[in-house]
């Protein structure tokens, strides 16, 4: 029964010296789900994601992938499955949009040293595999035309695209959004909303951190409220958005600017 | 083995004068992350000036005049060297890629260890440097020289002062916060640039102290007499955790030593008779470099910190 | 809501033009600039001396010598650069970025040189007293089209897509650009001190120029278009230099600049496309080097064997690839800045320890300071290359020989670098240079790449060690070393490198051939040449960091900015 969850984290508590930023958080995804985690800032979310990817060992605390425990080197992780994107957008400034995307693709493809030096065909095929994969994902998002743009020319709301074309480049069963829609219009928060949908119904399951409620309650079948390194509450957006002490602890309205 | 005592004295005297210049390479890189590769020359330069204010002053002045003289001397050209390097060279490069502040301060070291072989008078070999006047002095099993007592007595003196003015005073805690923090910092006011200024110039004036201290030891100063030195100093600051000030002193002193014991005792050991010596003292510094990044990269006596992503 | 405006591609209908006062200074700069060069031009026929006893011969009226060839050569580029201007039918090829920078430069080049011919002459000579008519007027007539160049308002074409050529005509100019290229390496290889320095002078001046007027830009669309045959043409020209009749101190040369060269190509792999701060890469040549001279027969090895020169190859090879997996695994694990101070360290570790196992500090494997001299020549299939053979004509020497088989290695090298660049391991190293942990987040596994990159410049390195062991008879700990006034020493190699343009194929061989013929020729200026290199180090990294030959993605960043401007 435990790999029908993509993700259960029990227990991660993740402790900095003196200071305890995550507090014993439980969490589990389903596949086929979209799980929202909010929170004010500074309550741990995206050092909860640092301790589900690997970038952190947590103090404590196991994080199962479809049942097995990840071991917590960032590439294993992503290698067995789970992807991400960050707060602050870590794109390859200075390579193109289908590079950046082919280089998501790394962990699928074993073309190594060797191979790129004899350049037989099973190097060409797998090269071409990996391009006809890339265009396809930069359609998906709607990147095609600028695949042979440098990925720094771009405009902000596309290199977000791009960071989530990139991150599904490795074919994940989750992917982890990190304020995916901070710094954006109405209008383009809602193509990312559909965006989020097509990758749920592709078959990869989302976990996402976002401040803009309405983002957050339109999408998610499940939130998960974490304050001050603790999760406060979990349910349905109703129950979530009902519950006084998120109202509490956030500052907005239910109307939900962004932050 | 009865010259245990004295090979660990030596040990500890060489690590302390590697400390002192170890303190210049760790401040700098903690709070810029530049491998300062000109420190090494403004360690020669110290040496220099030190050697040059004592041949200006009338000859048959006692040592014990001269001494105080000669520090303020390699203090002031330690320090304007530094200084002028951060300002010209380093301070135009913030900010652009990790290659090419390294490749200037290559170029910087190479161009002031040549300016100082083509323009320092006699330079091209060694030059002689004074002498401490004072007999050797027996401490048990152990014989120092005046030179060493100096080196000692200041290393401690100057150690503790810069404790005291990284804890106590203003610019001090500045320092410490732009290490850690460089944009905030100057969101609160702190004003950056005179931060790292102060710190070039502060690891500046510790280097002219070893430089006067090397030279009383061995007396002679070099053109070259920088460049492994330094090496050995960053190596040194490396082993004992970069950025940590007493990192620095400490993995000084630890270098020291197992330079000292590999010189004296590796000839000891089964099957490796002939790497013992002088000659290969500094291979096994560097073995010891490569173990202790193996197993404690951050360093031996520094203390984990998070890393935001 | 944020409108971003589109800039299409195509050149712009209308230039806007600030109509800035009259168009005489155009037209009258126009002018001066074609009479001056034309004039600059004619003077090199005169004579500029009276005495041979100046280099070079400029004492020949109607025929150009020595400097007077290079006044030559600038004043016919300030020439074709002002028809462009004109916008002559037949030369508007000539100026595709705009004429003005271009003409600028090829006209100060001309001043440059001349002014410096003028100056060396009355120095060397004692006296100005020396210079002929002829001399001052080439003086003036230098002046007359730099003012014309400065008069000239500023040209800030968007430059225009080139016409397309048929294919042939392409591959033609290409076939050209390699031919110029090696009649321009051979001349500058030939000459020495004063000749030398102007000839630096106006290449400066002239590659400037052309890369201002957008010539070496359309080249490169071209070589890009035509890899295959631009790669050819190259070798083509290389293999061509040893028949081109230059003694041997010229291919003794030519083959150290190979070796030099290939090595930094090597260094390139490691810190062009991996990012990886390797300060004692000599000693990976070094490695290669002793390695080659243990196995290869020499009396004094202290192994006694004598493999074949493939196996002497691959030997060197993969013991310097062991030593950089030996380095490289401790290392590369931590933080980037300590790979260089540890890489600094093994150098200086390898230049002892070669110098301390000759038997008495150590056991005896390298031969101390002295080495293990007496390496014997190779013997390839019959052909021995110590011996002088005569092929199509042309007498070819022990240096020309190695220099052969050197350019095998090179192209090998060459085309590892290539492959391996262009390629999923490629893109991964510049993942990691980009930004590590979001490379790691892709499922990069940092540490192993950043190894097969310091483990693969290791072997490149080792290789070329092999070559070198037989070219220079014996090997000795002297040359490897960190900083020294002679290449190949691990300052030079890392400065070839960023000199040329890391990350390029172009870039290292530019980079190499400049460092070591450039401290060579200038054999006056001895005493301060490590400190000019110190100098000029720091004056790059301030000015051009990115080096001569930007790559392509420095390129396609200048391109889109122009396109957004």
């Amino acid at each position: 029964m435990s790999d029908e969850y993509v993700l259960d984290a029990t227990g991660v508590t993740m402790r900095f010296g003196g200071l305890t930023a995550v507090r014993g958080v439980d969490l589990r995804v389903g596949s086929g789900e979209i799980v929202g985690l909010i929170g004010p800032n500074g309550a741990g979310k995206t050092t909860f994601f640092n301790c589900l990817t690997g970038l952190y060992v947590p103090t404590e605390g196991t994080v199962r992938y479809r049942g097995t425990v990840l071991p917590p080197k960032p590439h294993l992780v992503t290698k067995a499955g789970i992807a991400r994107t960050f707060q602050n957008i870590r794109l390859f400034a200075h390579m193109t949009v289908l590079e950046n995307v082919l280089v998501g693709r790394h962990t699928r493809t074993k073309e190594g040293l060797l191979s790129a030096l004899l350049r037989g065909p099973g190097f060409r095929r797998a090269e071409a595999e990996s391009r006809e994969r890339a265009l396809e994902l930069l359609e998906f998002t709607g990147l095609a035309a600028k695949a042979d743009h440098l990925a720094r020319n771009l405009p902000y709301g596309e290199q977000r695209k791009l960071e989530i074309a990139r991150a599904l480049a490795s074919d994940p069963g989750l992917l982890l959004l990190d304020e995916p829609t901070a710094g954006m219009n109405p209008q383009e928060t809602r193509v990312t909303e559909e965006l989020v949908f097509a990758i749920r119904d592709r078959g990869t399951a989302v976990l996402v951190i976002e401040h803009d409620m309405r983002f957050i309650f339109n999408l998610c079948d499940r939130v998960a409220c974490l304050v001050q390194g603790e999760k406060l509450v979990e349910g349905t957006a109703d129950v979530v958005r009902g519950d006084e002490r998120v109202v509490a602890a956030y500052l907005g309205t239910t109307e939900g600017a962004a932050a | 083995m009865h010259e245990l005592p004295q090979t660990l004295a030596n040990g500890l005297l060489l690590g302390s004068m590697y400390g002192l210049i170890a303190i210049g390479y760790t401040m700098v890189y903690g709070i810029v992350q530049l491998i300062n590769f000109a420190h090494g020359e403004v360690f020669m330069t110290g040496g220099f000036g030190a050697l040059t204010a004592f041949l200006m002053l009338p000859s048959g002045v006692s040592l014990w005049l001269a001494l105080p003289v000669m520090l303020l001397a390699a203090v002031l050209v330690s320090t304007s060297v530094a200084v002028l390097a951060e300002r010209l060279a380093y301070r135009p490069l913030r900010g652009s890629s990790r290659l090419a502040p390294l490749i200037t301060a290559i170029g910087l070291s190479i161009a002031i260890q040549q300016m100082v072989w083509a323009w320092y008078p006699d330079a091209k070999q060694a030059r002689t440097f004074p002498h401490l006047p004072g007999g050797p002095y027996e401490l048990g099993p152990v014989t120092v020289q005046t030179g060493d007592v100096f080196l000692v007595v200041a290393a401690v003196l100057s150690m503790l002062a810069l404790m005291w003015f990284v804890r106590s005073t203003r610019t001090g805690r500045a320092m410490q916060a732009t290490a850690q923090d460089p944009d905030t910092s100057r969101l609160m006011g702190i004003n950056t640039d005179r931060i790292i200024v102060t710190a070039f110039a502060i690891g500046a004036a510790f280097a002219a102290l070893a430089a006067v201290a090397h030279g009383l030891r061995y007396g002679q100063v070099d053109f070259r007499m920088g460049f492994i030195t330094g090496l050995k100093a960053f190596t040194a600051a490396v082993l004992g955790g970069i950025g940590s000030i007493q990192g620095a002193m400490l993995g000084g002193l630890a270098l020291g030593l197992a330079e000292a014991l590999a010189a004296g005792y590796v000839k000891f050991l089964p099957g490796l008779e002939l790497f013992g010596g002088g000659a290969w003292a500094n291979v096994w510094a560097f073995v010891l470099l490569i173990v202790v990044l193996l197993i404690r990269p951050q360093g031996l006596f520094s203390k984990l910190t998070a890393d935001r992503a | 809501m944020n409108t971003v405006t589109r800039l299409t591609k195509t050149a712009p209908a209308a230039p806007v033009v600030q109509e800035v006062s009259p168009a005489r200074p155009a037209s009258l700069g126009r002018a001066l600039a074609a009479a001056g060069g034309a004039l600059t031009a004619a003077s090199t026929l005169v004579a500029w001396t009276w005495t041979p006893a100046f280099p070079g011969d400029l004492t020949v009226n109607g025929w150009p010598g020595g400097l007077q060839v290079l006044t030559l050569a600038s004043g016919l580029l300030t020439v074709l650069a002002a028809l462009g201007a004109y916008g002559v039918r037949g030369f508007r090829w000539a100026v595709p970025a705009g004429a003005t920078t271009a003409l600028r430069l090829f006209a100060l080049g001309g001043l440059a040189v001349t002014w410096f011919a003028v100056g060396a002459i009355s120095w060397t000579l004692g006296g100005s007293i020396n210079v002929e008519p002829g001399g001052w007027f080439a003086a003036a007539a230098s002046v007359v089209p730099v003012v014309g160049a400065f008069l000239l308002p500023q040209d800030p074409r968007v430059p225009l897509k080139p016409r397309q050529l048929p294919s042939w005509a392409e591959l033609l100019l290409i076939a050209a650009a390699a031919g110029a290229g090696l009649l321009v390496f051979t001349y500058g290889i030939g000459t020495e001190g004063e000749l030398f320095a102007g000839f630096l002078i106006t290449a400066g001046f002239a590659a400037a120029g052309l890369a201002k007027a957008g010539l070496l830009a359309r080249l490169t669309g071209l070589t890009a278009r035509h890899r295959t045959t631009a790669s050819a043409a190259t070798l083509v020209a290389a293999i061509a230099f040893p028949f081109t009749g230059s003694d041997e101190t010229y291919m003794s040369v030519g083959v150290n600049i190979l070796i030099f060269a290939t090595v930094a190509l090597g260094l390139n792999v490691v810190v062009g496309l991996a990012g990886l701060l390797d300060l004692g890469y000599v000693a990976f040549l070094g490695v290669g080097a002793y390695t080659a001279a243990l196995v290869s027969g020499a009396s004094a090895s202290a192994l006694g064997i004598h493999l074949p020169f493939w196996a002497a190859v691959l030997a060197g090879g993969l013991v310097s690839m062991l030593f950089g997996l030996l380095i490289g695994a401790p290392t590369l694990r931590v933080r980037g800045d300590y790979l260089a101070i540890v890489t600094l360290g093994f150098g200086e570790i390898f230049r002892i320890a070669v110098n301390n196992l000759d038997g008495k500090s150590g056991p005896n494997i390298t031969g101390g300071p002295g080495g293990i001299p007496n390496i014997p020549d190779l013997s390839l299939f019959g052909f021995d290359f110590g011996a002088t053979h005569v092929i199509a004509g042309v007498p070819l020497g022990r240096f020309a020989n190695y220099f052969l088989l050197m350019l095998l290695v090179t192209a090998v090298v060459v085309v590892v670098f290539q492959r391996v660049g262009e390629s999923r391991t490629g893109r991964a190293w510049v993942a990691i240079r980009e930004d590590e942990t979001a490379a790691t987040a892709m499922g990069i596994n940092s540490f192993k790449l950043k190894l097969i990159a310091f483990a693969l410049g290791a072997a490149l390195a080792g290789v070329a060690g092999t070559v070198q062991a037989h070219v220079s008879y014996a090997v000795v700990p002297d040359p490897y070393q960190f900083a020294g006034a002679v290449p190949p020493n691990s300052a030079f190699l890392l400065a070839a490198v960023v000199l040329g343009g890391t990350g390029t194929v172009a870039g290292p061989l530019i980079g190499a051939a400049l460092l070591y013929l450039i401290p060579m020729k200038l054999q006056f200026m001895q005493d301060y040449q490590l400190m000019a290199f110190g100098i000029a180090l720091i004056l790059l990294m301030r000015f051009r960091p990115d080096g001569l030959v930007a790559d392509r993605r420095k390129r396609m960043n200048d391109e889109a900015a122009g396109a957004t401007a």
